[in-house]
C-alpha cells in the first residue's frame, strides 16, 4: 500500500508540483508578465498578461505542417524531448529547503541538463531542413558557448564557498548548498558571491535567448531560425519551453544564491505553533511563493528591463561580451572563492 | 605453484590473433573461409579476456606468466613473461571489444576492395600487437609489439592508397611514428644498461631507488616514444591524417586500441617503473599535456570540414582528458580517466562507424557537400546521435558519466592541493566538452539533417552487418551509461586499485617479499578511498525523463498533437515546401565549415596561428617531436 502511495506521490511531484503544471502556469505567466512590462516600459498597451496562455491553446489546434525536406520523427519529437527536460530540470532544483527528487543529481548535472532543451531546439531546427534554421542554428550554438564558460565559473564558485565552508573542500550537491544557506544566510550576502550573482544575472537572458541575446531567434532577421518550419502544437510546445526556461534559470538562481530565505519561512511556520506534516507542507508552499514572486522579481530584472532598454546584439558581439565581461565578473568571484574569501 | 588452466589465456589471446594473420595469408583468397578465420580469432580472443575478468578483477590476482617457464636466474628477470593485472585486463578487454566490432564492421564494409587477404592479414597483426603490449610484462616485448602495430597500422593507413592523400598520410606517421619507436627503443636500452633486466616488475623495484640522469633521460623517451603512439599534443596532426585516409573500420582501431596502448604505457611507466606520480611536477606534466590536447583539439576540429579528421581531432581531445585524470595520482581520478578511456573506445568507435557509413553511401566524408542523409540512412543517423550526445556528455549517455567524475576529480584536486593550475583545467575540460557539443552540432546539420543534395537522393542505408556493428557500440554505450555504479565497481575501481598497487605487481612476478626487500615499501597495497562529491543516479532520472515524457506526449496528443499534415503526392503543394522569403526554393545550406563564424571570427587570431601551425609539412611535424623530447627531457632533469 505505501508503494502505491508514494508511487502516487512521485507523479504528483513529476504532472502537478513541483513538475510539469507548475512550470506550465508560472512559466507561461512568467512570459506574460515580461511582455506586458516590456510594453508599458515602451509605451505600448501590450497583451494581456494571459497572452502567452491563448497563444499556446490557439497553437494547440493549428495544423501541423511537416515541410517536404524534414525528418519526420525528430522534427515532431525533439520539442517533446525539449520540454520533458525542462521539467525534469525543475524536479531537480530545491525549493529551498524542499526537493521533489533529492539525492539523483547536482550542480554539474544541471549544467548538462541545460543543454537538453537548447540542443533540442538546434536538432528540430536542423531536421526541418530549413536554411534559416541552419544560421539559426549555429547562432543558437554560439550562444550556449557563450553562456557556458560564465556559468561555469559561476558554478564552480559556488562549489567551492559552500565546500569550505562546510569543510568538504568543495560540494557540488544541491542539498549542502541549501543547508549551508540555510544556516549562514544567502549566498549572495557574501562580498565575494556578488560578482558572480551579477554575472549569473546576466547569463539568464543569453540561456533563454531573450533580448539583447536574441540572435538566434531575430524574428525580424532570419524568420526566428530554428522555428521558421514549425506550426501548430510542436510551434506551441517550443513556445511554451521558451518560457519555462525562465523559470528554471531564475529558480536556479533563487536556490543557488538567495537559498537563506527558506529558513525564515521556516521559522515562520514555526512561530505559527504547527507541527508535523502541516508544518512541512505549509513551508513547501509558503517556499514555492516566495520563489515564484522571486522568479517574478527577477524576469523583471534580467529579462524584462534589459529587453526594454537594448538592442539586438550581432552573435559576435553576444559571444565577445559574455567571454570578457561576463566571464571576468565570475572569474572574480571564484578568485576571490578561491582564496577563501 | 600450481598453473590453473586461465594462466594460459593471456599469451593465448595474442597468439590467437597472430594465428589468425597468418592462416589468412595461407587461406586468405577464399572469401567465407577469410571471414570465418578473422571473426573466430577475433571472437576467441575476446572470449578468452572475458573469462579473465573473474579471476583478476573480481578477485585480484595478478597474473605471472613465463613463456617457456623460465623464470629467475641469478637474481635476474631473463626471459619472455607476460603479466596481468587489472589494469592489463582493462585495456586488453577495451581492445579485443573494439576489434571484435571492427571485424564484424569490416566484413561488409571492405566487400569492394581488392586485396580484402592482406587488410585482414594486417588488421589481425594490428589487433594482436596491441593486446601483446598491454598483456606484456617486459620492456622489450612491449617494444616488438610498438614496431609491429605501428607497422600494421601504418600499412593499414595507406591501405585504400588510391585515394587521395593516403600515402602521404601514411608516410607522415611512418616517419614520425618512426621517431617515437626510436625514442622507445633508445630508452628501452639506456635502462638496460642500468639496471640489467627488461623485467617490468623487477625494474619497478629497482628504478625508483636509484633514479640518475641516465634514467630520467630513458623515462623522458620513452615518454614522449609513447605519446607518439597516443597521438597526443604535440603529435595529433598525423592523427588527423591517419584517421582521414584510412578504412573507417581501422579508424576504430587507430583511435579505440591504438591510441589506449600509448597510454597504457605511460600509466605503466609512471605509476609503475619510475613510481613518480606522488611528485607534483609529474602530475603538472601529465595534467598539463592533456588540457593541451583537450583544448588544443577541440578547437581544430571546429575548424575542420571533413567528417573523419574532425573525429581524429576529437578522437585526441577525449584523450586529453583521460590523461588528465590519470595524471591527477587520485583514486578518483585514475578509475574516472579509466573510465573515460572505455567510453573513448565505445562512442569514438561508433562514431568512426557512422563516417564510414556514409562514406561507403555516398563516396565523400566532405561536410560542405554533404546534407540530409537522414531520411536516406535513419539507423545510422540514430546511432550517430546516439555517439554524438555521448562524446559531448549529455546525460544520461555514457560520456557525462565519466566526464562528471573527471571534472568532480579535477576540482577535488585543487581544492585539496590548492594549486591554481588545476582549476583551469577543471574549466577547460568544462569549456572543451561544450565545444564538443558544437562540432557535433555541426556535423548532424552537415551531414544528416539540413537539405539534401541532388546526387545523394539515391542513397541506400547500409547493409545489415555494418548496422549491426555500430548498434552493438550504441548498445554498449547507452549501458555503460545508465550504470556508472557497476562499470567503476566492476572494472575500473579494481583497475584503478591495481594503479596503486605497484608493489603487489613486482611480488607477483618476482616473488613475495622481492619488493620489501629491494625498496623498503610497505607490503600492503595501500588503502584506496574513492571520494565523491556530487550525486548522479542515472537510472532513476531516466525513469523520471520517461515518465515526464509520456505524460507530456498524451497531453500532446490529447491537444491533437498529431495533427500531422504530410506531403503525399508527386506534384508537391508549394504549402510543404521550406521557407525561402518567397524565393524559388533551391538549395542553399551553411557550409559546415562557416557554421560557427559567431565563435571562430572572435578567435581569428588563435585560428589562423593554429592554421599556420600545421602546415601539413612532415618535416615540421618531425621538428615538434624532437622540440617535444628535448623540452620533455630538460624538464624532467630539472625536476629530478
Amino acid at each position: 500500500m505505501s508503494i502505491v502511495i508514494s508511487a502516487l506521490q512521485y507523479l504528483g511531484y513529476i504532472l502537478i508540483f513541483p513538475g510539469f503544471l507548475f512550470c506550465f502556469l508560472v512559466g507561461l505567466l512568467l512570459s506574460g508578465i515580461d511582455r506586458k512590462l516590456v510594453a508599458k516600459m515602451q509605451k505600448r498597451v501590450g497583451p494581456p498578461v494571459l497572452q502567452p496562455f491563448y497563444d499556446f491553446f490557439k497553437l494547440c489546434g493549428k495544423e501541423t505542417i511537416v515541410p517536404a525536406a524534414a525528418s519526420k520523427t525528430v522534427f515532431l519529437m525533439a520539442p517533446l524531448v525539449g520540454l520533458a527536460a525542462l521539467v525534469v530540470l525543475q524536479l531537480f532544483i530545491p525549493i529551498f529547503q524542499f526537493t521533489a527528487f533529492s539525492g539523483m543529481a547536482d550542480i554539474i548535472v544541471i549544467l548538462y541538463l541545460l543543454l537538453i532543451p537548447a540542443l533540442a531546439q538546434i536538432l528540430g531546427g536542423a531536421a526541418s531542413g530549413s536554411p534559416y534554421a541552419g544560421v539559426g542554428l549555429s547562432r543558437e550554438m554560439v550562444t550556449i558557448i557563450s553562456c557556458e564558460l560564465p556559468l561555469v565559473l559561476v558554478l564552480l564558485a559556488v562549489a567551492k564557498t559552500v565546500g569550505s565552508a562546510t569543510g568538504e573542500g568543495l560540494s557540488f550537491s544541491f542539498a549542502s548548498i541549501a543547508a549551508y544557506q540555510a544556516a549562514n544566510g544567502s549566498l549572495i550576502l557574501r562580498l565575494s558571491m556578488i560578482p558572480a550573482a551579477i554575472a549569473m544575472l546576466m547569463v539568464i537572458p543569453g540561456e533563454t535567448g531573450n533580448h539583447p541575446f536574441d540572435a538566434a531567434e531575430a524574428e525580424t532577421e532570419i524568420c526566428e531560425g530554428m522555428l521558421a518550419e514549425y506550426s501548430g502544437a510542436p510551434l506551441g510546445i517550443f513556445k511554451l519551453s521558451h518560457a519555462i526556461k525562465m523559470l528554471t534559470l531564475t529558480s536556479l538562481f533563487v536556490a543557488l544564491f538567495l537559498g537563506g530565505i527558506g529558513s525564515g519561512i521556516a521559522q515562520l511556520v514555526a512561530l505559527m505553533g504547527l507541527t508535523g506534516p502541516a508544518a512541512n507542507g505549509l513551508t513547501v508552499l509558503l517556499g514555492a511563493i516566495v520563489t515564484v514572486l522571486l522568479c517574478i522579481v527577477l524576469t523583471v530584472v534580467s529579462i524584462s528591463f534589459v529587453h526594454a532598454v537594448t538592442a539586438r546584439l550581432k552573435i559576435e558581439q553576444i559571444f565577445k561580451f559574455y567571454w570578457t565581461v561576463v566571464s571576468g565578473l565570475a572569474l572574480i568571484s571564484l578568485v576571490l572563492a578561491w582564496y577563501g574569501l | 605453484m600450481s598453473t590453473a588452466l586461465y594462466q594460459h589465456f593471456p599469451i593465448l589471446a595474442v597468439m590467437v590473433l597472430f594465428l589468425g594473420a597468418f592462416l589468412i595469408v595461407i587461406f586468405g583468397n577464399v572469401k567465407t573461409l577469410r571471414h570465418l578465420i578473422a571473426l573466430l580469432s577475433v571472437t576467441v580472443s575476446l572470449g578468452l579476456l572475458i573469462a579473465l575478468v573473474k579471476p583478476v578483477m573480481l578477485e585480484g590476482e595478478i597474473i605471472a606468466y613465463w613463456m617457456g617457464a623460465r623464470a629467475t636466474a641469478g637474481g635476474y628477470a631473463i626471459g619472455i613473461a607476460m603479466e596481468v593485472d587489472a589494469l592489463s585486463l582493462f585495456f586488453g578487454l577495451l581492445v579485443a571489444t573494439a576489434v571484435f566490432v571492427s571485424c564484424v564492421y569490416s566484413i561488409q564494409y571492405m566487400s569492394h576492395d581488392d586485396n580484402v587477404g592482406q587488410y585482414y592479414t594486417l588488421f589481425l597483426m594490428l589487433a594482436g600487437g596491441v593486446m601483446g603490449l598491454v598483456l606484456s610484462g617486459d620492456l622489450f616485448n612491449m617494444f616488438i609489439m610498438v614496431e609491429i602495430l605501428t607497422f600494421a597500422a601504418v600499412a593499414l593507413t595507406a591501405f585504400r592508397n588510391t585515394a587521395k592523400g593516403a600515402l602521404e598520410a601514411a608516410f607522415k606517421y611512418l616517419v614520425v611514428g618512426c621517431i617515437g619507436s626510436t625514442c622507445i627503443l633508445t630508452g628501452t636500452v639506456m635502462l638496460y644498461a642500468q639496471a640489467h633486466t627488461l623485467n617490468f616488475a623487477q625494474l619497478s623495484a629497482l628504478l625508483p631507488g636509484n633514479m640518475n640522469t641516465a634514467t630520467v633521460v630513458a623515462f623522458a623517451l620513452l615518454y614522449i616514444g609513447f605519446s607518439t603512439k597516443a597521438f597526443i599534443v604535440p603529435f595529433h596532426p598525423l592523427a588527423a591524417d591517419a584517421h582521414g585516409a584510412a578504412p573507417a573500420s581501422i579508424s576504430v582501431l587507430i583511435s579505440g586500441v591504438l591510441t589506449k596502448s600509448g597510454l597504457y604505457a605511460i600509466i605503466r611507466l609512471s605509476y609503475f617503473l619510475f613510481q613518480t606520480m606522488e611528485l607534483g611536477t609529474m602530475q603538472f606534466l601529465l595534467v598539463f599535456m592533456g588540457s593541451m590536447s583537450m583544448f588544443i583539439c577541440v578547437t581544430m576540429a571546429l575548424a575542420q570540414h571533413d567528417f573523419k579528421r574532425l573525429l581524429a581531432f576529437h578522437s585526441i581531445s577525449q584523450i586529453g582528458y583521460v590523461l588528465t585524470a590519470v595524471g591527477l595520482c587520485t583514486a578518483m581520478g585514475v578509475s574516472s580517466g579509466l573510465y573515460h578511456a572505455m567510453n573513448h573506445t565505445l562512442f569514438k568507435g561508433l562514431l568512426f562507424l557512422a563516417a564510414g557509413a556514409v562514406l561507403h553511401q555516398t563516396g565523400t566524408t566532405d561536410l560542405d557537400k554533404l546534407g540530409g542523409l537522414s531520411k536516406k540512412m535513419p539507423w545510422t543517423t540514430a546511432f550517430f546521435l546516439v555517439g554524438a550526445f555521448s562524446i559531448s556528455g549529455i546525460p544520461p549517455f555514457n560520456g557525462f558519466a565519466s566526464k562528471w567524475m573527471v571534472y568532480q576529480s579535477i576540482y577535488l584536486k585543487a581544492v585539496e592541493s590548492g594549486n591554481i593550475g588545476f582549476l583551469f583545467a577543471t574549466i577547460i575540460a568544462l569549456v572543451t566538452s561544450v565545444l564538443t557539443l558544437a562540432s557535433f552540432v555541426k556535423v548532424s546539420q552537415s551531414v544528416f539533417f539540413g537539405r539534401l543534395p541532388k546526387e545523394y537522393e539515391n542513397v541506400t542505408e547500409v547493409p545489415w552487418g555494418m548496422r549491426l556493428a555500430m548498434c552493438l557500440f550504441a548498445v554498449l554505450c547507452v549501458v555503460t551509461g545508465l550504470f556508472p555504479d557497476l562499470v567503476t565497481r566492476y572494472l575500473t575501481q579494481p583497475a584503478a586499485d591495481a594503479v596503486f598497487n605497484a608493489s603487489g605487481y613486482i611480488n607477483a612476478m618476482m616473488g613475495s617479499g622481492y619488493a620489501e626487500s629491494v625498496m623498503s615499501v610497505p607490503a600492503m597495497a595501500p588503502a584506496v578511498t574513492y571520494v565523491e562529491v556530487g550525486v548522479w543516479q542515472p537510472v532513476s532520472w531516466l525513469l523520471i525523463l520517461v515518465i515526464t515524457l509520456l505524460a507530456i506526449t498524451i497531453v500532446a496528443i490529447g491537444g491533437q498533437y498529431d495533427r500531422v499534415s504530410e506531403s503525399v503526392s508527386a506534384p508537391m503543394d508549394s504549402k510543404y515546401d521550406l521557407f525561402f522569403g518567397g524565393e524559388e526554393s533551391v538549395y542553399s545550406q551553411v557550409g559546415g565549415e562557416d557554421l560557427f563564424w559567431g565563435f571562430k571570427h572572435n578567435w581569428r587570431g588563435y585560428f589562423s596561428f593554429m592554421h599556420k601551425l600545421h602546415s601539413g609539412i612532415v618535416n615540421d611535424y618531425s621538428l615538434w617531436a624532437v622540440v617535444a623530447l628535448a623540452l620533455v627531457t630538460l624538464y624532467m632533469l630539472i625536476v629530478f
